[in-house]
């Protein structure tokens, strides 16, 4: 799991932070629902910018969640992306991590 | 942007209703059925069946192929492409078996006719089971493709293929009129396309092409 980044707020410690930040969540919940899919796809569903997408998959590639793969599609380039098992892991944890932190909250 | 802070169930099942959004799928069932009816119409003008035949061929082939080309340049350029997780696979193999049931149902159908013809059987099988069966087999092919593959619509679809078989004969066997066969298969057939020329024009206003490529190493 991402550790939390210097000055960040504490209000939940335990949540995976890498995961946490929108657009990734929105990528890693794509991803958990299909074997793999190209860059397009991923711009359709989550709605963000080549340069934000690009962005996003770096951070996931790095820890390990995602694998990105570039090839062709014919002639034309391509991305494909796929959630690793670790990714899969990473995400069912964010999503008992954050089940935890409002649990709390449950019956307000 | 979506956050993904919703049913992973829903989130799949929403992702894959889109490529059936196009409108293109709509489109063949509709231009299927009005080939039928203009089949008909050749069949009633050149008296041989076998032109006839040959004539609605060409024309289900010249609708179908350039139909299913496009469908699939249309949904990569604007959806993407993916590859459907496990559960998704299950229902889109459970659909083809329904399909391949669907084409050993029509086999069988005409086995039967074509039997019961020969025997001079008292049930009047072209007349009475033939639609019967054609009714129950777009129902059930129709309804599984909504079912399975999350498309609501394709029950509809299934109600109004379904019927246009019987509208076409129970008339003439029951009460001795006449249904034109043009009107019986055209008539559906012109709704259902109409439909997917209606869902197509909203498909291409809702998702633009999107520019395609891979994501540059470093790119932020």
């Amino acid at each position: 799991m991402a550790k939390p980044e210097q000055g960040q707020a504490t209000v939940t410690p335990t949540v995976d932070r890498l995961i946490h930040e929108p657009a990734r969540l929105a990528i890693m919940t794509n991803l958990y629902v299909v074997e793999s899919a190209n860059a397009t796809y991923l711009l359709q569903q989550t709605g963000l910018t080549w340069g934000n997408l690009g962005s996003h998959l770096l951070k996931l590639e790095a820890a390990g969640y995602v694998d990105v793969v570039k090839g062709y599609n014919g002639r034309k380039p391509e991305t494909t992306v796929s959630l690793t098992g670790k990714g899969r892991d990473a995400l069912l944890e964010y999503r008992g991590q954050l089940l935890s932190a409002l649990a709390p909250l449950a019956g307000d | 942007m979506t956050t993904g802070l919703t049913d992973l169930k829903t989130l799949e099942r929403d992702a894959f209703r889109k490529f059936y959004d196009d409108g293109i799928f709509d489109i063949y069932i509709g231009a299927m059925l009005i080939t039928m009816g203009v089949a008909a119409v050749f069949a009633d003008q050149m008296q041989s069946e076998a032109l006839s035949m040959l004539l609605t061929l060409g024309l289900a082939i010249a609708v179908t192929v350039p139909l299913l080309l496009w469908r699939r340049h249309l949904l990569r350029s604007r959806l993407g492409e993916f590859k459907p997780g496990p559960a998704r696979r299950r229902k889109i193999t459970k659909t083809r078996l329904v399909l391949l049931g669907s084409v050993l149902l029509g086999i069988l159908a005409f086995v039967v006719a074509a039997i019961a013809y020969r025997a001079d059987s008292d049930v009047d099988v072209a007349g009475l089971v033939v639609p019967l069966l054609w009714f129950l087999n777009s129902m059930i092919v129709l309804g599984a493709m909504a079912y399975l593959l999350d498309v609501p619509r394709f029950y509809a679809y299934g109600v109004i293929v379904g019927l246009a078989m019987p509208i076409l004969i129970w008339p003439d066997v029951l009460w001795d009129t006449r249904v034109a066969p043009w009107l019986a298969f055209g008539g559906p057939g012109l709704i259902v396309a109409a439909v997917g020329f209606y869902k197509l024009a909203r498909f291409l206003r809702n998702y633009p092409v999107l520019e395609t490529g891979v994501v540059a190493d470093g790119e932020a």
